[in-house]
């Protein structure tokens, strides 16, 4: 078990971008579809038989052909100015009954990613993830920033949309983020990188279904094309986002008209600038909207 | 990895094979042929994994009023051709501990073959014969078995939304390490599922009598079949309904779902009196 490089490429100094999926996959869209746009290379992997269960067999004609394990890639590209390395995890290494990574296995695989940072020179590495927030669904989604030291958040407040965990009501300055795209910031500092991770806010009420969330996907790549000082074409999350938008237009529809109207009310408040979510408003969707979603699964 | 598995005596093996059989399979297929095994051959477990890094321990789990802790043992006797393992699935760490089985065989036995033993679920009736399929990781032996009663002709692909069986894992990890392995396969029928399908467990024992030249009589096997196949056909005559289930299924038809599980209930309460233990 370990990390396999293919090719040895000549990097300077080069940001390391990572993805894993997660709420809304808002961090996997986020880094795989920049990682398409800059046309990156793959150059090595993270051997995954230790850290998950195969995904897929091939036998033909009685032989084993191939067992296929979910995917640790790496990836670079030489851009004018800067180089990138991207890493992709096509799945987190939970521990036993739980959701996210933790433990061991996690805390292994972000040893091994960051020794590639290391062995490449690279000095700042990027996550990103889902914020889940007290927004609404047709508002753009801020990017909330959290780094490993105060000189970069004095960096981050540079950039439009971006904000800071201690700009939101009633999080008293604490917070956490859950699996891959929290611990490996949090390891990265320990390690001597500068580290940054880069959250989309996706609505409350969205967060526990199963649907992607590329509009919050589509602001976290605004913010890293303005940090990296590269041209994207945003049409891919445009697309997506309108595909999904359709989708939950629809579910929105058939939410009891009580929350709908609660939703509603905060649409108002955030437009109008006015700070009247309560706790209380919050709690009160949450627990009503996880009764909605689990009345649905029990459905179908 | 010796703290991981306890040994308690050392067989003094040449080069055994290994079969691997679990303990969550259908029709109880991994379960009842290496315990047969075990049985035939005197075996006497020698070594066990440590469970705790490989399975929920939060409490115990009961079948039939009895505790049921995971044992997850080799066995075999002193020069024998065979180790036995016998496990329930690992909850987590799996290719730690497929790796452990491996390391096993081949650091302290000496093995020179792996065996995996698996059922899958077949819509077809309990009266045809079953096949034995066999997914090789090498080549050769997959060659050598050309004159064996087994079909070696599989194509699969892992349907969407599914995930490969840990015998395959198995199997693969054993190419690593570059030990030749077969993973044999028995479709059985539906409603044995949860039921002995002695008839299944025959066809692997016959084969590895073949493979090994056991020697053992399969007689008593032989006789479970009868009669399996005896209370079958009684409750055939006393139900026109489960008759007309199993005659469509003898047919290559179909059973709609209602009409699957109660053939499925009909079948366990039938079988419920002619366990094996």
């Amino acid at each position: 078990m370990g990390i396999r490089l293919f090719e040895e490429p000549e990097l300077r100094k080069p940001d390391m971008i990572l993805g894993w999926p997660g709420i809304g996959n808002i961090g996997i869209i986020a880094v795989d579809t920049l990682r398409g746009q800059v046309q990156a290379r793959e150059f090595g992997e993270i051997e995954s038989w230790d850290f998950f269960y195969p995904k897929g067999l091939k036998v033909k004609a009685g032989l084993l052909e191939e067992l296929e394990f979910p995917g640790n890639k790496f990836y670079y590209q030489r851009l004018k100015g800067k180089d990138l390395i991207f890493f992709i995890g096509e799945e987190q290494p939970t521990a036993p009954g739980r959701t996210y990574a933790e433990g061991r296995k996690a805390y292994q695989m972000a040893n091994l990613v960051l020794d590639v940072a290391g062995r490449f020179g690279c000095q700042r590495v990027y996550t990103s993830g889902a914020a889940v927030a007290l927004t609404h669904h047709t508002l753009k989604p801020g990017v909330w920033t959290v780094a490993s030291r105060e000189g970069l958040i004095e960096e981050m407040k540079g950039y439009s949309n971006t904000v800071l965990m201690s700009e939101i009501e009633g999080r008293g300055n604490q917070g956490s983020i859950s699996g891959l795209n929290g611990l490996l910031p949090g390891l990265a500092k320990k390690r001597g990188f500068d580290a940054i991770c880069l959250m989309g806010e996706i609505p409350d009420y969205l967060s526990q279904s199963p649907l992607p969330y590329p509009r919050a996907a589509k602001a976290v790549v605004e913010v890293l094309a303005g940090i990296l000082g590269i041209g994207v074409d945003f049409t891919p999350f445009d697309t997506m986002a309108t595909q999904i938008d359709t989708v939950i237009d629809s579910l929105y529809e058939k939410f009891p008209p009580e929350i709908k109207e609660r939703i509603e009310q905060r649409k108002s408040a955030i437009q109008a600038k006015v700070e009247t979510i309560t706790e209380e408003d919050e709690t009160w969707i949450k627990e009503h909207i996880d009764e909605f979603f689990k009345k649905k699964s029990g459905n179908e | 990895m010796k703290e991981l598995v306890k040994f308690s005596w050392q067989p003094e093996l040449k080069s055994p094979s290994l079969v691997v059989g679990w303990s969550v399979d259908a029709g109880k297929l991994g379960e009842k042929v290496t315990g047969y095994l075990n049985q035939k051959l005197t075996h006497r477990s020698f070594a066990e994994i440590e469970p705790a890094e490989f399975f929920p321990l939060g409490g115990v789990a009961i079948e039939n009023d009895l505790f049921q802790f995971p044992e997850s043992r080799f066995y075999s006797r002193p020069g024998g051709d065979l180790v036995v393992f016998r496990s329930p699935p690992p909850g987590y760490e799996w290719y730690k501990f497929l790796d452990l089985i491996l390391d096993t065989a081949q650091r302290y036995c000496h093995g020179k073959e792996l065996y995996t033993i698996g059922s899958m679920i077949s819509p077809g009736a309990h009266t045809t014969p079953r096949e034995l399929i066999g997914v090789f990781n090498s080549p050769e032996l997959r060659k050598a078995f050309s004159r064996y009663d087994l079909d070696r002709e599989l194509n699969y692909e892992t349907p969407p939304g599914h995930r490969p069986t840990l015998n395959s894992l198995l199997l693969w990890a054993a190419r690593r390490r570059n030990i030749p392995g077969v993973s044999l396969w028995v479709p059985i029928p539906f409603y044995l599922v949860t039921v002995d399908d002695a008839r299944a467990q025959r066809r692997v024992l016959e084969f590895f009598n073949q493979r090994f030249d056991l020697r053992i009589d399969l007689g008593d096997l032989d006789e479970e079949v009868r009669l399996q196949n005896e209370k079958i056909s009684r409750l055939r005559g006393s139900s026109p309904e489960i008759d007309r289930y199993i005659t469509r299924l003898e047919s290559n038809l179909r059973l709609s779902e209602e009409e699957n599980e109660k053939l499925v209930m009909g079948i366990e309460e039938c079988l419920q009196g002619n366990q094996q233990t």
